[in-house]
């Protein structure tokens, strides 16, 4: 019997190749690498506010960031829009009942394509990131390494997106699953931004100008807004490294804490729930 | 070789499979007859633990078919076989291969011998997408042979082929039987199962009406095709 790390990797493997031979993979991929490259055109500008110059190197760092959160986030969409159709292409093609007649456990299968799938969509973002640091190290003739370890960081995000889909995508239909785990997505982007609004020094001048006391006390919103997915916390604490933002101890490790513990829980039920499905 | 101890499957309130238990020993070439929705299909998918029987227990080589090592010498090719579009036959077959823990060297050995088997040289590197129903039945013949395997679960083998391409295969699987090999055989071309095969089990509505050898069941005068019919109509 086929050793379980190799065939997860060749099954891996494969999955990777499947998808990056997709004509409308290449066609996806160079899109988002051209808008990506065209940011470059932001860092040229002449910006003034309040009658004064700014720097271009807080110009290039503020823009650098934003574009930062807009690839982790459009990747999510990506890797959804990618592990959304892995079951059942693998089901049409016959690649699942020509693996699975291999001496080859479903655990091993499943493991791959989540492997697969991810490693694909790290890639992806890898590659769109590392582009915009190049583009911002030549703009401020200044390296900044941490750019690229944020994005690896962000990979956990992807992590959570493929298994969510796989594991919904063989509850419902493939455009359901996709549309659950975008609105999952959503709301942690919505209420993680709100809360980081919230928490800003301006809008905390406001309350005290207002009077208004900040609650405390434990309500059931705030027992959901911390055991939602923090998607967008992952993406703050990860542009942490980029110097703009302080690296706020266990604050900054909780979104991390967060999103592997339901990954761990949601593979968990992706294996137990593959493992009863009828194959063929 | 293959053991099927009091099978049952049902879907719901249908069953597919009703008690049905048999063996296959090593070195035999076994059809399973039955007519459409009889429940061939859903043994094969027992045997290949693609669903988990009700009730009963099945296993190849003495091995639970629970268990992923029972598959280690089976070469399997399903009912509707389909290869990736993106891939040609060659590619397929050497990823069968991989799969299967070759290393590359022995991979196209192999895989370059199975196409000749199979008759496919000078089409191999072309893309799937651009094969008839036969050439791809064809790889999914070749795919099932890949790792030498000690038997052969065949889904409709010869669904797709011309005349000709079914007797190529039946000839095949001659010589595939002459070296030793078990094969289990899923069939609706009964005259090609009289040929080739030394034993048959006829199911109908999931229940099991007989097993025997082929000469046993056929009496002096009549067809396979006889006695199926009249098992099945009852």
């Amino acid at each position: 019997m086929p050793k379980t790390f190799p065939s997860v990797a060749r099954i891996a493997r494969h999955t990777l190749l499947d998808e990056v031979r997709q004509k409308s993979f290449i066609v996806m991929f160079a899109v988002c690498a051209l808008c990506v490259f065209l940011v470059r055109g932001c860092y040229h500008g002449d910006y003034m506010v309040n009658g004064q110059h700014v720097d271009a190197g807080v110009i290039v760092r503020a823009v650098s960031k934003v574009t930062f959160h807009i690839i982790g986030a459009g990747v999510m969409v990506i890797t959804a829009l990618l592990s959304m159709r892995i079951f059942r292409r693998d089901r049409n093609d016959g690649t699942q009942s020509c693996v699975l007649s291999k001496p080859i456990a479903r655990r091993q299968y499943v493991a791959g394509k989540i492997v697969g799938v991810w490693v694909v969509s790290l890639l992806f973002m890898f590659v769109l990131h590392g582009i915009v640091f190049l583009v911002t190290s030549l703009s401020l003739r200044d390296f900044m390494p941490e750019y690229l370890a944020a994005s690896l960081l962000c990979s956990v995000n992807l992590l959570f997106v493929v298994v969510a889909v796989l594991l919904l995508s063989l509850l419902m239909p493939d455009i359901v699953a996709f549309l659950c785990v975008l609105g999952i997505g959503v709301v942690s982007f919505v209420v993680d931004g709100i809360s980081a609004v919230s928490h800003s020094q301006m809008a905390q001048a406001m309350m005290r100008q207002s009077g208004a006391a900040p609650h405390s006390d434990l309500t059931w919103w705030k027992v959901v807004y911390y055991a939602w997915p923090k998607l967008l916390g992952i993406q703050q604490s990860a542009t942490s490294l980029l110097g703009s933002d302080p690296f706020q101890g266990l604050g900054s490790l909780y979104p991390f804490i967060n999103v592997l513990l339901y990954c761990l829980v949601l593979s968990a039920a992706l294996f137990r729930r593959f493992g009863k499905e009828d194959i063929g | 070789m293959i053991e099927l101890n009091t099978v049952t499957k049902r879907y719901g309130s249908l069953t597919a499979v009703d008690i049905v238990s048999f063996t296959v020993t090593a070195g035999e070439c076994f059809a399973l007859l039955g007519p459409n929705g009889a429940g061939k299909t859903t043994i094969v998918k027992m045997l290949l633990d693609f669903t988990r029987p009700t009730a009963g227990s099945l296993s190849i080589r003495g091995i639970p078919t629970t268990d992923p090592a029972c598959r280690a010498s089976i070469g399997y090719l399903p009912e509707n076989h389909h290869i990736p579009s993106s891939l040609s036959g060659w590619r397929y077959l050497l990823r069968c291969a991989e799969l299967l823990d070759m290393s590359r060297s022995d991979a196209a050995d192999q895989c370059g011998r199975i196409v000749k088997l199979i008759g496919m040289q000078g089409r191999e590197h072309a893309p799937a997408g651009t094969y008839s129903k036969g050439m791809i039945q064809r790889f999914g013949l070749g795919a099932a042979l890949v790792g030498d395997p000690k038997l052969l679960i065949l889904d409709e083998p010869t669904s797709g082929l011309d005349p000709i391409g079914i007797r190529e295969t039946r000839l095949l699987l001659e010589s595939l039987k002459e070296q030793g090999m078990t094969i289990f055989l899923n069939s609706h071309l009964l005259s090609e199962v009289e040929k080739l095969c030394d034993t048959a089990a006829i199911i109908n509505r999931g229940a099991l009406l007989v097993k025997d050898a082929i000469s046993a069941i056929v009496r002096d005068g009549d067809t396979l095709e006889d006695v199926f019919v009249r098992l099945v109509k009852g």
